[in-house]
């Protein structure tokens, strides 16, 4: 045994161990710094990038502005304001809805709170602004968003579901109250 | 044919009986009135009855005179008598003939019990669709006020009792006595939960006796012949009496049989009604006591026709209405009839009954339309279960009876149609339509 | 006395708790209050059990089936089991029926976040359901503009239905339809027409029935909430305003909480965005040369205030001043103001909107009986077995009154006597007269005569207690000589009714045990309206119920804090009390207090001070929220009055009539944006909390006086209001009662013996006498400014969602009437009299006397020149809600109006 170490010590074979991934890379060299921008990562399957609103394939907000990603939202970057579809009552729809980037922890839970799917993360993930007011992001700029980062769109359906009945469907063919 | 001594339908039977005030007199009608009056108490009125063993005929089978003992006898304000006219079960048709054909048996049981309980107004809440009862029953009403059976002072004696004729307006459940009761105050007919019973709070709040219109017929012949003879009659002690039973179905005969109780379902089918319609076809199931009981088989077919025994073989007397059903009947299709009905009557406010009538139908409907699942009729029993019991009134026992009866004796049946539907399984998407 | 402890207790053991309750109790109140919280739907403490949805099924030892808790009563020993297995089943199977046909659109349902339906399911459910049917479907058959249904979600728990009839007595609402298609319906297709209370929102379990005023504007999780008292009338609701993000969402009431124990009224619960519209004042304003206002700051503003008060009161001396505040301020505020007239400005001459009316009832109580508020509650009208109504239309004018009433008769079976002007008839709004066992329809002229015929029919019945013949002889006697000058000839000529109609009532209201009368705006606000008082508490003396616990008189005030103004000094004739202007010892007191002088002067009530004002004796004003311009007829010449003062400050939430003609306007908070007190009708103080921030640069009024009063130089400051409260607190003995329920104070035994001996000598001739009218039958009707149920004053007229209820006033008249007339609804008529002659349009109502016209007050800018004004001798209260016109249907259209 003491014979063995020895022989050890004196080979520096410990060194010539610890210095073999270092020899290895020195044979086989490879750079690991990407050249950004010029060079991008692959992305991840399941990458949370950028949130954005989705549309059905007639090109309606998918949100019924329900408000859960709201609640969902750990660091309060959502605020939705929602309301009556004018001329088709009791139609639910967000209004306004405003997403503070700078905020985002890219959680996720907001997505897995909507219940008609209406929010997605896509791959984008370029978005340094010299003005932060610019991430503060209103309707339209999500949609667009959603618009270009998933192209092919859900098919809508009268019912969601066939056992939920009239789930925000509005009654078109009642005419509104006269006034 | 054996002959059983009638005591309900044996004035109408007699050739040239048309039920007016002079016939029901030529009979001995209103002779048991006039008895009462000359000197026996209400108290002993009650007690006769209580002596006869006389049960209800509508379908819960509690002894009348019991009932009767309920009512608070130093009530200050008014007491009511209503009788239940209001015969909707299907498969039963006798109160219908005991209206049409006799009026004044009834009237005369009416004013009796009117007096036994103290009640000095009388209800008849006959069904909506019985114009021609109502007219009839009217026209009595009038014959007997004017002879002075009914109204103020009946035959000179105090004894106040107006009767009036109330027609219900389509709704199966009014024949359940507490939504009688609100159906005939001006409300919606929906069963009060209870206790309080109608004894002591029915109409408008007041002691009220809710009667069968053949429990009501049969208290003149009582007091008439005394507690002793009705008692003797029948399957003594717990079920005296004769019964008439609405016989119908795939039988030869169909039609009312006034027999005593304790004869058993094979005498009443193959000896009074005649047998099966076919000779060829064997008997596949019988309803022994309209759409609320549960199936019986052929295996039933000696099983006695009174109160005890039909409960002991796990369904029940009820209303007297023996549905028979012969071979190549499929009983899927036949719960599914009478689930249609139960669906259309729950008056909607129970939520067991309300919510699960819609569901077993159109679970059914959808085993019938060979788009059944194979974990479907566990399901359906499980919801019978959670239905039964969990209602206010016996609407929820009724509705899931013939569900589950068919599921213990034809359950194969079911399974055959959930078979048929691995096979042509419809394409995804597709479902049943129902409309409500 | 344990004996009778046992007696009155029960044994109960619920999930091995046991605990004792008073017999009668259902199981699932009993569980509630161990500890045990049984799940619900149908079941509500308001309304008589249903035992419907079947949620509530417990386990009964000794009970072979479940029952449910909800219907059944307490017995002795009873052992209740909620937690076992088979009540949980149960439950379970219950959820998973109900939940088979509701649609599940939770995400996009108002209720999700406070739903009974969600929270069980969270609870007690799987989930994943197996009802893989079709749901059903309600095809939707209109859309209302205020409460929504959304039937798919229904439960059938028949809350709505019953409290709709069993509580508000509308019955707007019914089901319809069988087993899984009931539905919940108005009875044909139209909106809901109906008191619009909101009832059904409230008590609705889940989303089926939603306001639709703030239909999708919020998740219950993001309101904040304030617990205040509601300003739309003297009942005294407490209300709980939800905000989200400084923005009025929504009002709702608690049940069990305030005095209302959480029922509204559609002022209450649709009236909230008054204080939100659009008009209002953001900043201070004073008038240019040219007559324009510009927007100033406030320390200008009240700089230059203080530096013409200031300039007046040198040249003119302090009674130059006059100060008028509406009752809808809080106590707070109406007690400052007094302070800062009567110490800064050192002059007596305040007064507030409690002189239209209530201050009648307040004099003939201090003077009977000592007192200047009830001496009874809500809870005694509940529980009283006889009820007078003399000269109220409660059910519009006062609802939560109402209700307790509607209480007592329908709940407790009491017997109620109404004395009005409505016929007894239903429509779809409730009608208090419909429930009385005698109604004594009169004409809204003679209600002291109904008054007079019923103490009369009394006397000749011989049903005065005997007692009092030997208390007071004389005054029974003169009295007894007093009614009998007027002979029933002439009761029956004015009333049409004769002897025999009082004959009943007279009975049923002496042989009583627990008699109220409420006397409403009919008796205060008409021509001798104190002196009707007056005779109503003669009534109660009389019979020997006054002074009785339980028994009493109550009047019923028409603005929030009516009682308040009265209390706090507001008034012309009272310091805060209110004592009298001349109490010496209340005087000393308050000077201790303030450290001040109170000034010496006489005071002068609204309408003197408006006689100073035109012939120049009165230089300024101060106005604090009131609308003199709008509320007087012509004839008060308010217009001239004000034009002719030197300076005019106004402090208003909105640029009303009055302040288009202040020299400075100053905005004001409206009470959602203050803390504070309101007094209500019954005298119960209640809390009054900031709900949100003020609107632009308004600021509560009280701060407005205190910095006035620094810049004038006779500093009074106060941290925050209830730095004021606790100085009112000192300044009343006894004041300061908060809390849930009043403590009504008793009646003063001296006093009453004063007026039984000397006091009623004085007027008792005027009061009992009757002088003929030789008004010769006509063509003219009675036109009557009444108060509809869906307006309070001018106030009300801003908020959106009572004006899609009512938005403009039409004249009410019979069908008779319209008849004879030939009118039909919808004409357009033209109303005129000696005093000049108005537009407007005819909707019949069958509820209306005959030859009466009701017009609501709160839309009568059109019609204000018609009526007439009269000044009380001895109250000084403007009598200006009654008048002769004639009606002539108009054949051109009214241009301009829809």
């Amino acid at each position: 045994m003491k014979f063995r170490d020895w022989i050890k010590t004196i080979t520096f074979y410990e060194i010539l161990l610890g210095m073999k991934e270092t020899i290895k890379h020195l044979v086989h060299y490879k750079p690991i710094t990407l050249q950004y921008p010029h060079e991008k990562k692959p992305l991840a399957e399941n990458y949370r990038g950028m949130l954005a609103l989705l549309r059905y394939d007639d090109g309606t907000e998918k949100c019924v502005g329900c408000d859960l990603c709201e609640a969902a939202c750990p660091s309060r970057v959502i605020r939705v304001i929602s309301t009556e579809v004018p001329g088709e009552p009791t139609k639910r729809y967000a209004k306004e809805y405003y997403m503070d980037m700078t905020r985002c922890l890219f959680c996720g839970l907001c997505v897995q709170a909507c219940p008609v799917d209406a929010l997605g993360m896509t791959r984008e993930y370029e978005w340094a602004v010299y003005d932060k007011r610019k991430l503060h992001l209103n309707k339209e700029q999500l949609l667009a968003i959603g618009d270009r980062a998933f192209p092919v769109r859900e098919k809508q359906l009268e019912f969601q579901h066939p056992n939920v009945a009239y789930f925000n469907v509005s009654f078109k063919d009642i005419p509104e109250k006269a006034n | 044919m054996p002959q059983y001594e009638k005591i309900l339908l044996k004035n109408m039977e007699q050739p040239g009986y048309s039920g007016s005030l002079q016939d029901y007199e030529r009979t001995g009608g209103y002779q048991a009135l006039r008895k009462v009056l000359k000197g026996i108490s209400p108290a002993d009125v009650t007690d006769i009855v209580k002596n006869s063993g006389l049960r209800g005929r509508g379908g819960a089978g509690f002894p009348t005179g019991v009932k009767w003992s309920f009512v608070p006898k130093d009530h200050p304000g008014p007491k009511y008598l209503c009788c239940n006219a209001d015969e909707s079960e299907p498969g039963t048709f006798k109160d219908r003939q005991l209206m049409e054909r006799d009026p004044h048996q009834l009237l005369e049981g009416m004013v009796l019990t009117c007096y036994a309980i103290g009640a000095q107004t009388g209800y008849i809440y006959i069904r909506g669709e019985f114009r021609l009862g109502a007219t009839i029953l009217e026209r009595a009403i009038e014959e007997a006020k004017q002879a002075g059976y009914i109204g103020q002072n009946v035959l000179g004696s105090g004894l106040t009792a107006n009767i009036y004729v109330h027609a219900g307006a389509g709704a199966y459940i009014c024949g359940e006595e507490t939504a009688l009761l609100e159906s005939l105050e001006g409300k919606r007919g929906m069963p009060r939960f209870k206790p309080p019973f109608p004894a002591t709070h029915g109409l408008y709040q007041q002691p009220t006796v809710v009667n069968n219109v053949e429990t009501l017929a049969n208290i003149p012949h009582i007091v008439t012949r005394g507690a002793e003879w009705f008692a003797s009659i029948g399957a003594p002690p717990r079920s005296t009496g004769t019964r008439i039973f609405c016989l119908s179905g795939h039988v030869k005969w169909p039609g009312n049989y006034e027999v005593p109780m304790g004869i058993t379902f094979r005498e009443l089918i193959f000896e009074n009604g005649g047998g099966m319609r076919s000779d060829s076809k064997k008997l596949k199931g019988i309803i022994p006591g309209g759409a609320s009981a549960a199936f019986f088989t052929e295996e039933h077919l000696d099983v006695k026709l009174d109160f005890e025994s039909v409960a002991q073989a796990g369904s029940m007397l009820g209303s007297g209405g023996v549905t028979v059903m012969e071979e190549g009947t499929s009983m899927v299709w036949a719960a599914m009839r009478l689930m249609e009905f139960f669906y259309h009557e729950s008056c909607g406010k129970c939520t067991p009954c309300r919510e699960g009538s819609s569901w077993l139908l159109q679970t059914l409907q959808r085993i019938w339309a060979r788009r059944g699942r194979a974990e479907d009729l566990d399901m359906l029993l499980d919801l019978c279960k959670n239905i039964e019991g969990r209602t206010i009134c016996a609407f929820g026992d009724a509705e899931v009876a013939p569900v589950v009866s068919t599921l213990r004796y034809w359950r194969n049946e079911y399974e055959e149609l959930i078979r048929e539907a691995e096979v042509t399984r419809p394409a995804k998407g597709e479902i049943p339509v129902f409309t409500h | 006395m344990a004996n009778q402890e046992s007696d009155k207790f029960v044994t109960i053991t619920v999930d091995g708790i046991t605990a004792r309750v008073p017999p009668g109790t259902l199981v699932i109140e009993a569980a509630r209050q161990i500890g045990v919280m049984i799940p619900h739907f149908c079941y509500h403490p308001k309304l008589a059990p249903d035992a419907n949805c079947r949620m509530c099924l417990v386990e009964i030892e000794k009970i072979p089936k479940l029952q449910t808790s909800c219907s059944t009563p307490v017995a002795e020993g009873m052992v209740v089991k909620s937690s076992v297995p088979n009540v949980e089943e149960a439950r379970k199977s219950v959820l998973e029926f109900i939940l088979a046909n509701h649609p599940l659109d939770c995400p996009v349902c108002d209720q999700g976040g406070r739903c009974d339906l969600q929270d069980f399911s969270h609870e007690y459910t799987p989930t994943t359901g197996r009802f893989k049917e079709l749901k059903r479907i309600f095809p939707k058959e209109y859309f209302s503009p205020l409460i929504e249904t959304q039937m798919n979600r229904c439960i059938q728990c028949l809350r709505c239905v019953r409290y709709c009839d069993q509580v508000m007595d509308v019955q707007a609402l019914a089901p319809s339809g069988r087993g899984t298609m009931t539905e919940i319906k108005h009875f044909s297709i139209h909106e809901l027409d109906c008191e619009f209370c909101g009832g059904c929102v409230q008590i609705c379990p889940v989303g089926a029935i939603t306001s639709r005023l703030s239909m999708y504007d919020f998740r219950p999780w993001m309101l904040k909430r304030a617990d205040t008292i509601c300003t739309y009338c003297g009942d005294g609701c407490q209300i709980t305003i939800q905000t989200k993000d400084n923005e009025l969402i929504e009002v709702n009431s608690t049940h069990g909480a305030g005095r209302n124990n959480g029922d509204l009224c559609p002022r209450g619960y649709f009236g909230y965005h008054a204080s939100v519209h659009a008009d209002r004042l953001n900043h201070p304003l004073i008038r240019q040369q040219d007559g324009t206002y510009a927007e100033v700051t406030w320390e200008d503003a009240l700089e230059l205030i203080a530096e013409r008060f200031s300039q007046i009161k040198l040249a003119h001396g302090a009674d130059a001043f006059g100060g008028l505040i509406t009752s809808r301020c809080t106590n707070e505020e109406l007690y400052l103001f007094q302070k800062f007239m009567r110490v800064v400005l050192g002059t007596n001459r305040i007064d507030s909107s409690a002189r239209y009316g209530h201050i009648n009832g307040i004099q003939a109580l201090r003077r009977v009986q000592g007192t200047h508020r009830w001496t009874v509650t809500y809870e005694d009208i509940v529980a009283a077995d006889t009820l007078l109504l003399v000269g109220t239309n409660i059910t519009e004018t006062n609802p939560i009154t109402g209700l307790k009433v509607k209480e007592a008769v329908k709940k407790q079976g009491a017997a109620l006597i109404t004395i009005e002007s409505l016929l007894p008839i239903r429509g779809t709004i409730s009608n208090i007269t419909t429930l009385a066992s005698h109604h004594v329809p009169v004409h809204p002229d003679y209600f002291g005569l109904a008054v007079l015929g019923l103490i009369k029919s009394v006397l000749e019945q011989g049903l005065a207690t005997a007692s009092l013949s030997e208390r007071a002889p004389t005054f029974v006697q003169s009295i007894r000589s007093a009614v009998g000058k007027v002979p029933w000839e002439t009761v029956e000529r004015h009333l049409g009714l004769g002897r025999d109609t009082f004959v009943e009532a007279a009975r049923t209201f002496s042989q009583a045990k627990r008699v109220i009368i409420l006397a409403g705006q009919g008796v205060l606000r008409a021509p001798q309206g104190s002196d009707v008082v007056t005779n109503l508490l003669d009534l109660l003396i009389l019979t020997g119920h006054h002074g009785r616990p339980g028994c009493g008189l109550g009047t019923l005030a028409e603005e929030n804090n009516d009682q308040g103004a009265v209390e706090m000094g507001a008034v012309a004739e009272y310091l805060p009390g209110p004592s009298e202007l001349g109490d010496q010892t209340a005087r000393k007191n308050l000077s201790k207090i303030w450290g001040d002088e109170i000034p010496q002067s006489p005071g002068a009530t609204l309408m003197d001070m408006l006689e100073e004002a035109r012939t120049g004796r009165l230089k300024a004003m101060f106005i604090v929220g009131e609308n003199p311009v709008a509320t007087l007829p012509p004839q008060a010449k308010v217009e001239e009055s004000l034009d002719g003062l030197e300076f005019l400050v106004c402090q208003e939430l909105f640029l009303t009539e009055t302040a288009k003609r202040a020299h400075v306007v100053l905005p004001a908070c409206s009470y959602a944006e203050k803390d504070g007190t309101f007094t209500n009708t019954e005298g119960c103080v209640q809390s009054v909390r900031r709900a949100m921030e003020p609107i632009g640069e308004s600021r509560p009024d009280w701060e407005v006086f205190s910095a006035l009063s620094l810049l004038m130089g006779n500093p009074i400051e106060y941290g925050e209001a209830k730095e004021i409260f606790k100085e009112i607190r000192s300044a009343i003995s006894g004041y300061g009662l908060l809390g849930p329920s009043a403590t009504p104070p008793r009646i003063k035994d001296e006093v009453v013996d004063r007026y039984l001996q000397e006091g009623f000598k004085t007027d008792v001739e005027v009061r009992y006498a009757f002088e003929q009218e030789n008004t010769q039958p006509d063509e003219m009707l009675t036109l009557a400014s009444v108060q509809s149920l869906f307006h309070s004053g001018k106030f009300s007229t801003r908020a959106k969602g009572l004006l899609q209820i009512q938005a403009s006033g039409f004249l009410n008249v019979n069908p008779v009437d319209a008849t004879r007339l030939g009118l039909a609804d919808g004409d357009p008529v033209r109303l005129s009299n000696t005093r000049g002659e108005a537009t407007t349009k005819v909707k019949l109502l069958d509820r209306v006397p005959v030859g009466v016209a009701f017009f609501p007050e709160h839309f009568d800018q059109n019609i204000r020149g018609l009526f007439s004004l009269e000044t009380d001798p001895q109250t000084r209260v403007p009598y200006f809600k009654l008048t002769r016109v004639r009606v002539d249907r108009m054949q051109e259209e009214i241009p301009g109006k829809g």
